[in-house]
């Protein structure tokens, strides 16, 4: 069954199911038959890339054409990824087992900016040329998309297609001019581009050029081929309801990260945290009707025989319908022995009635983002939570029956200070103190608070995206700040190792001069960046020496309000006006309250072509 | 309440998950079935399930079997087995669903039948021509030393084309199991010959009195 080289692959490396396929909800089809083969390449381990969703929703999509078929390739881990070269086995898909090179397209996703040498070792891998000028016809056509695509431009000249924004109608589009082209015949790498990038959301590398000033800030991006826009306006799916929730799954056998049903409730959200760059990038915020989102979950967890049901989104608590929501999905889950778990709840609208709709079946762990410290920051930030909600939310937790509370912060926020850093120590041990204030916590069990912090990264297409990222010496300053202010054995610090965030920050806000430096580290043996284990941070510093790049120039430095960027070609419906306002009423401390109570004008409206709520009902 | 035992091929896919990824496998294949099959109670309900003598991660199998509970009345066994078959995963083969009629404490013997490259001659031969063959086995007491020779005094195989066939039958009782492995190990360690190149099937086990298990 399997060739015979594979077999001796998988006879030799640690957890082989993750290389073979064959998993429930998997498709397979005569490709003899099909029209277009699409390779949707995730840049990571199997584990981390079979809990992707968009991946989930991407598949169904496009394998619901009869003739065409897309199937799933992975990062191999570095056991396997060593067999795979002494071997001579080039990189396959999980279903056909053939090699990339056999596709008409091969995607990845860019999820995380540590990914990006793991991309160049899967190209590596199927014996794919980097750069996408050095790929004619004869090669698939090397496209992306995801978050990371609002800044791909480090990575921009290994592709010939990138996706901004949603890919619901935008990667079908792409299969379909792949599909005409080949029926047609004879039709040029460049005659397929120049269709492809009328596409909306399409960004074509090759059909942009960048010129830089002598002190290296760019001085202009422009297309260089008629008809081609000078920004691109990412893609958007104006109503949500047209693509319901994908109610197949292919279900791992190995054990994935997030081993659950999972239906996306919302997209986008109303509460404009500066840092975050989702929370811009997927404007506006548009939700699912809950009868809808009542049938694909039931519909979806009989295909997938999954126990565990999330909902999933930015914020689902914003959801306008969430306990109809959770009363239907109580009608049956309970019966069926399905547990809801709500990942991303909100400290100021958690409610009785919605913790008592989650725990039905189950009881796990809370866990609360109040991002920073101290109010006068979460205003900086705009993440409106107050103690007071904290403390609010925490009692109907630790009445319930709850125990253990994690906690997420951030550090390196703009305008941080060392009192910024005690506050989250303080707010860790006001929530201990808190439990044991309480006659109704659970009796003779110890509360367990759990400190996570982040390293603030700046991110493009954010009112942040100003800001200079604290060097690792000030944030290692902070980390050992914050172990210090600590002085309870019932709270727990853990925190992110900053040279990776570092890394992250300037591939961020990187340009298109990035490049040889990632490829160059990939040869050097830098892969897997996002894996502690595998991460070498001194082979990165060498490599920017060698090349005469300075790492920091991209991260470290202030950026000028009216700077042209190397990501002011995208356009996320954002408008750059609306960044520099937002950027200036953070450092005045002032907040912006949600867009569902009041519309700020942000411009993202446009991309629906009206307004994004009804603000007469006055609902919130 | 019966017990229904479900048996199963475990090949080629199947044949690289564990066991426990195989529970999961089956705690969901049998949700989705909608099958009357029995839950644990408690706090975390789950259905119930037991495997019978455990198959090693890339070795295949024709005479796997888990054990489930019903209170179903007059179960129609062949309609189980027709819709675990339409969902199962790609390598594993329902071959019969019916109510048990040996506990698996009565399994004494696993029958496997291995295949080598036809190159793997020289290494049986050499193995043949041994007095003694011990080896390591690692155990949940510790390691202990197994003479191979007392369980496998000869190695008989046949060869046709490219490949040699060996059938082989070793102990899988409670307090003796012997995975073939070991032997694959042996002769890699001793005379080079890759254990990856073997390929090793289950086919069926034995009672003490090499009655067939069921």
């Amino acid at each position: 069954m399997f060739d015979p080289k594979l077999k001796e692959a998988l006879g030799r490396v640690q957890k082989p199911g993750r290389y073979t396929g064959g998993e429930p909800g998997s498709v397979y089809k005569d490709k003899e038959k099909v029209d277009v083969r699409f390779a949707f390449c995730f840049p990571d381990t199997y584990e981390v890339g079979m809990s992707f969703l968009g991946e989930k929703i991407l598949y169904e999509l496009l394998n619901r054409r009869e003739n065409w078929w897309c199937e799933r390739a992975f990062m191999p881990w570095l056991d396997m990824k060593a067999e795979m070269e002494r071997l001579g086995l080039p990189l396959y898909t999980m279903e056909s087992k053939d090699p990339l090179t056999a596709f008409d397209a091969v995607g990845f996703t860019l999820q995380y900016e540590l990914s990006y040498t793991n991309i160049l070792a899967m190209l590596d891998l199927a014996g794919i040329p980097f750069y996408s000028k050095d790929r004619d016809e004869r090669w698939p056509l090397i496209v992306a998309g995801g978050p990371c695509a609002c800044n791909a431009e480090p990575i921009a000249d290994f592709f010939d297609v990138i996706q901004l924004g949603e890919g619901e109608n935008q990667l079908p589009g792409i299969c379909a001019e792949i599909e005409k082209a080949k029926k047609e015949g004879g039709v040029s790498k460049k005659e397929l581009l120049l269709r492809i990038a009328k596409i909306p959301g399409v960004y074509i590398p090759a059909f942009y050029d960048v010129e830089y000033y002598e002190d290296g800030r760019v001085k202009a991006i422009t297309p260089n081929e008629p008809g081609i826009p000078a920004r691109i306006t990412k893609a958007i799916i104006k109503d949500l309801n047209e693509f319901a929730p994908p109610t197949n799954f292919v279900v791992p056998m190995v054990g994935a990260i997030q081993d659950r049903a999972s239906i996306e409730v919302l997209r986008g959200c109303v509460r404009g945290c500066r840092f975050c760059q989702a929370g811009f990038l997927y404007r506006p915020m548009r939700q699912r009707d809950a009868g809808l989102l009542n049938r694909a979950a039931q519909e979806l967890c009989a295909n997938t025989g999954y126990e565990e049901l999330s909902l999933s989104s930015l914020s689902t608590s914003d959801h306008g319908q969430l306990e109809e929501l959770l009363d239907d999905l109580n009608e049956w889950a309970p019966k069926e022995h399905v547990s809801l778990s709500l990942p991303s709840l909100r400290v100021d609208n958690f409610s009785q009635s919605l913790i008592e709709k989650t725990t039905k079946v189950r009881k796990s762990g809370l866990t609360f983002a109040a991002e920073a410290g101290t109010q006068r920051l979460r205003n900086v930030i705009n993440k409106n939570v107050t103690w007071d909600e904290i403390e609010k939310t925490c009692t109907i937790a630790f009445n319930a029956g709850y125990t253990s509370v994690k906690l997420y912060f951030m550090m390196g926020l703009p305008t941080e200070t060392m009192e910024d850093i005690e506050g989250i120590a303080e707010t860790a041990q006001k929530v201990v103190d808190l439990y044991y204030s309480l006659p109704k916590r659970g009796k003779g069990k110890g509360v367990q608070v759990t400190i996570s912090c982040a390293c603030f990264v700046p991110k493009p297409h954010t009112p942040f995206e100003f800001v200079p990222m604290d060097t690792a010496e000030t944030l290692q300053a902070k980390q050992k700040h914050l172990l210090e202010s600590v002085r309870s054995r019932k709270i727990k610090v853990n925190y992110h190792d900053s040279t990776t965030s570092f890394l992250e920050g300037v591939f961020a806000k990187g340009d298109r001069r990035l490049a040889p430096v990632i490829v160059e580290a990939y040869k050097r043996g830098c892969y897997f960046d996002g894996w502690e284990e595998c991460f070498k941070y001194d082979t990165w510093l060498q490599t920017f020496a060698d090349l005469g790049i300075d790492p920091a120039f991209y991260c470290q430095r202030p950026i000028g309000l009216d700077e042209v960027t190397p990501w002011s070609h995208m356009d996320y419906g954002v408008t750059h006006e609306y960044l520099v306002r937002e950027y200036q009423k953070a450092l005045a401390a002032q907040t912006t309250q949600p867009c569902n109570r009041a519309c700020h004008g942000c411009g993202a409206n446009h991309l629906l072509g009206g307004s994004c709520f009804d603000y007469s009902q006055n609902l919130v | 309440m019966i017990t229904v035992r479900i048996s199963f091929e475990k090949k080629n896919e199947a044949s690289y998950i564990s066991l426990l990824d195989l529970q999961r496998v089956m705690q969901r294949v049998l949700k989705r079935s909608g099958l009357p099959v029995w839950h644990t109670l408690g706090f975390n309900p789950h259905i119930y399930m037991t495997f019978a003598c455990p198959l090693s991660l890339g070795q295949e199998s024709e005479c796997e079997c888990v054990d489930v509970k019903t209170e179903a009345e007059a179960p129609d066994f062949e309609q189980w087995k027709a819709a675990l078959n339409a969902i199962m995963p790609a390598g594993i083969v329902i071959t019969h669903v019916g109510p048990v009629q040996m506990k698996a404490d009565l399994i004494a013997y696993a029958c496997y039948c291995i295949t080598y490259p036809a190159a793997a001659a020289a290494a049986l031969d050499a193995y043949n021509a041994l007095e003694s063959a011990p080896v390591e086995k690692h155990g949940k007491k510790g390691n202990k030393i197994i003479e191979l020779k007392d369980h496998i005094p000869q190695v008989e195989y046949t060869t046709e084309g490219d490949s040699l066939h060996i059938d082989l039958c070793m102990p899988a009782a409670q307090e003796l199991n012997l995975n073939p492995s070991l032997l694959t190990g042996f002769l890699e360690e001793k005379f080079g010959l890759p254990a990856v190149s073997a390929n090793i099937l289950r086919k069926k086990f034995l009672t003490a009195d090499k009655q067939l298990f069921v």
